[in-house]
């Protein structure tokens, strides 16, 4: 298996960096604060930005990176990276990440498990680094944000940076964001806890077809109600438009629903479940998770009776499958 | 017309009344106002939208800031409006945002402050379907001589419903006749550049049009790269040496921008002098880029950037197109050229408007054939192949013209997709038929 060290990409040609994430997770921090970093050397060309559509919250983003030390003018999309972060295991319900990374490429992810678990599970063949990204934010800044993790873990991977500089890339961008002094220092913590929290190895673990960038088949004719079915969640599996790692939970033991069905006209999937109810009118039962809900949240805001909750979930892998 | 110039006899015009509204603005407690954000030269990390911020907030006539936020034009307002807000002494005291209740409204206040302020520079940022809420004044600012005023427009596709945030530049290409000087860039630097010159050129008294800069929504406007900012002292030696001091507010020629019922010849002979107006960016907006080159190393304003002509007279594919993903087509240009035994040039517009037809003739004249990529939605060939063809169109034996659209919606434009392009013309280089226009994506005709 040939090796594609970042180090020597960017020397001789080019490294080209992907990221698979969530809206609002941090991927675009992350890959930032990488481009801050590299553009520290004033010999390195570097080029980053994200592609987002106009999905809300929680949907599936990519950011990308070039750098070089020579000019970059090349500005379309990279489709066969060296290197490529899965910054949210979520996100790998709906894209491959590591679709188009050559074996003996780089894998960067976020997650609690370990590089021979993530290789054998997402079938890579290369360099796998992981980090514990949630974990850490969780403990520091009290949010499964994994971002400042994943940008250690991407800087490890590239390799020649002094830990200072790296830390203090990421706090000079946040400063920039007019972050108070105290979520700073917590970011120092995590950006600590982070570098020593990576673990790697190389595996060989890809099929000969795995991670096949996918061919392009033409846009096709649009069905008839094809926009409508995107609009209505019982067509489209909105759930995944949630952050990984939370998922809503209604509880309530002590009977203290209302009735007031602020929930219920409130919730734009129409996952409340609820029953006729003599006294109250009706009476909230339950929530259906499974598919349709993207935490958007509304339900606990205008609960009276503050039943609903944003609970911690773990993703289960075996929800997950490799497209290609 | 004369080297940068302190005015023609615009300026002792006085209105009917009399009235010369001189010393309205004490221009140099203005200037002495300013707040510096750069002292010296300075290399930083930025995306477009920032570089576009930084530019407006380096120019000491920029007093005014309105705006009303869209994607992806958003950062833009955030960025001037942070920076203005970090001043906590005050010293920032003369700059001001002014956020409105939506883009028309904006585009309003723009007129109403460029009218009575004209040695001050108004700008905004907007995109898509905030472009299309100005139209009604914008068309006005376009004939009012409001050189003052610019608009940065951070290109989005004009289709809201579906909901799209894609860059391409149908915005854009949809306002071509509203009278604004219309200038594409890409790159971080580029966009800090043009806007930095912009004014220069629409606040001359010769041209007196306002100007839209423009760059791609999420492809320019989120993407980062190195840019090198200029202390602002330098770009104000640069400004000042074009601009001072406008023409009366609302004065063309004795006529009031605003508010005057005229008579119908009058109208019409104004309609004519906006006309001519427009076109004399072609002779000024050349001098203003080397003069841009001079001062501060870096190329200026120009019609058209190029790759791959040398000195080659004759080429055998030229490629005509706007926008970033033109520098896919610069980096496989040779490699391409190497492996199928041709050569192969390109030009991405700069000015779009007005569309300098005969540089661009002179520039494609050589070619056998000319690819034209379109980005927007057009009814027909594409905006750029209607112009490329009409620039090449009194030519004893004009290039074959290949309309293609790629990167509709703000779609990626792969190198595979340059490649299937590029293959098409050398079809038609070695005689194959080219149909009226035919679109691309991930290296296949859709």
């Amino acid at each position: 298996m040939e090796r594609w060290e970042p180090q020597e990409l960017i020397r001789n040609s080019v490294l080209e960096v992907r990221g698979d994430g969530k809206a609002g997770g941090g991927l675009v921090l992350a890959f930032q604060s990488l481009a801050a970093l590299l553009l520290a050397d004033p010999e390195l060309h570097v080029q980053e930005w994200p592609f987002f559509s106009s999905a809300r919250r929680g949907a599936c983003i990519r950011s990308f990176l070039r750098v070089s030390r020579r000019p970059i003018t090349a500005a379309c999309e990279v489709t066969r990276p060296a290197m490529t972060l899965l910054m949210d295991e979520g996100a790998a319900r709906t894209v491959d990440f590591a679709e188009g990374v050559p074996p003996g490429g780089t894998f960067v992810l976020n997650t609690r498990r370990s590089p021979a678990e993530c290789a054998r599970h997402y079938r890579l063949s290369g360099r796998v680094v992981t980090v514990p990204g949630d974990e850490i934010g969780t403990r520091f800044l009290k949010h499964a944000i994994g971002n400042i993790s994943a940008y250690v873990a991407m800087a490890h991977a590239i390799g020649g940076f002094e830990p200072r500089d790296v830390a203090e890339t990421f706090i000079h961008q946040l400063e920039k964001r007019r972050i108070p002094d105290t979520l700073l220092e917590r970011n120092r913590q995590a950006l600590a806890a982070s570098a020593g929290a990576i673990r790697e190895g190389v595996f060989d673990e890809a099929g000969a077809d795995d991670h096949r960038p996918l061919t392009f088949a033409g846009y096709g004719e649009l069905p008839v109600g094809a926009q409508t079915g995107l609009r209505l969640s019982r067509t489209n599996r909105t759930a995944d438009y949630a952050p990984s790692s939370f998922r809503l939970r209604f509880d309530d033991p002590a009977v203290a629903c209302t009735g007031c069905a602020h929930c219920i006209t409130n919730c734009p999937e129409g996952i409340i479940r609820w029953r006729p109810d003599a006294e109250r009118g009706l009476l909230v039962t339950g929530v259906d998770v499974s598919t349709y809900c993207k935490l958007c949240g509304e339900c606990i805001a205008v609960c009276p009776e503050k039943l609903f909750k944003e609970v911690p979930f773990e993703e289960e892998w075996k929800e997950v499958a490799i497209r290609s | 017309m004369s080297e940068p110039t302190r005015g023609p006899d615009l300026l002792h015009i006085a209105t009917p009344s009399g009235e010369r509204y001189e010393n309205v603005i004490d221009l140099a407690k203005v200037r002495a106002a300013h707040r510096v954000l750069y002292e010296e030269r300075e290399t930083i990390s930025a995306d477009g939208n920032t570089a576009a911020a930084i530019a407006t907030l380096q120019m000491w006539r920029c007093l005014l800031f309105a705006g009303f936020p869209i994607t992806p034009s958003t950062k833009w307002i955030e960025t001037v409006a942070a920076t203005i807000a970090r001043d906590p002494a005050g010293t920032q005291a003369a700059k001001r945002v002014k956020l409105l209740e939506a883009e028309h409204a904006v585009a309003d206040y723009l007129a109403g402050a460029a009218a009575a302020c004209r040695d001050l520079i108004f700008p905004t940022a907007t995109s898509s379907v905030g472009l299309d809420h100005m139209t009604e004044t914008t068309r006005s600012l376009g004939a009012s001589g409001l050189g003052n005023v610019m608009i940065i427009d951070v290109y989005r596709a004009t289709a809201n419903y579906p909901l799209c945030i894609e860059g391409d530049p149908s915005d854009t290409l949809a306002h071509r006749d509203d009278g604004f000087i219309q200038i594409a860039c890409r790159g971080k630097q580029q966009i800090y550049d043009t806007i930095v010159q912009a004014p220069v050129l629409g606040m001359h008294p010769h041209i007196m049009t306002p100007t839209q800069p423009g760059y791609y929504g999420i492809k320019d406007s989120h993407r980062s790269a190195r840019l090198t900012v200029e202390p602002d002292r330098e770009i104000h030696a640069f400004q000042d040496r074009w601009m001072a001091p406008c023409p009366l507010p609302g004065l063309i020629n004795g006529d009031t921008a605003f508010g005057n019922c005229v008579t119908s010849r009058h109208f019409q002979g104004f309609k004519v002098s906006q006309k001519r107006r427009l076109e004399r960016v072609l002779e000024l907006l050349p001098r203003i880029g080397a003069d841009f080159e001079r001062h501060f190393g870096r190329p200026g304003l120009a019609f058209f950037d190029q790759a791959g002509f040398d000195d080659r007279p004759r080429l055998d594919i030229a490629v005509a197109s706007m926008g970033p993903d033109f520098g896919t087509f610069e980096a496989l240009r040779a490699a391409y050229e190497k492996r199928h035994d041709l050569s192969l040039g390109g030009i991405a517009m700069r000015l779009l408007t007005p569309f300098p037809r005969d540089q661009v003739r002179q520039r494609l004249a050589g070619a056998r054939v000319v690819l034209v990529v379109n980005q927007a939605h057009h009814s027909g060939r594409g905006h750029l192949t209607l112009d490329v063809a009409d620039a090449l169109a009194d030519l004893e034996r004009p290039p074959r013209i290949i309309g293609a659209f790629a990167g509709l919606g703000g779609a990626d434009v792969s190198e595979s997709t340059w490649e299937a392009m590029l293959d098409d013309a050398s079809a038609v280089l070695g005689g194959a038929p080219a149909p009226p226009w035919r679109a691309y994506h991930e290296g296949r005709p859709v």
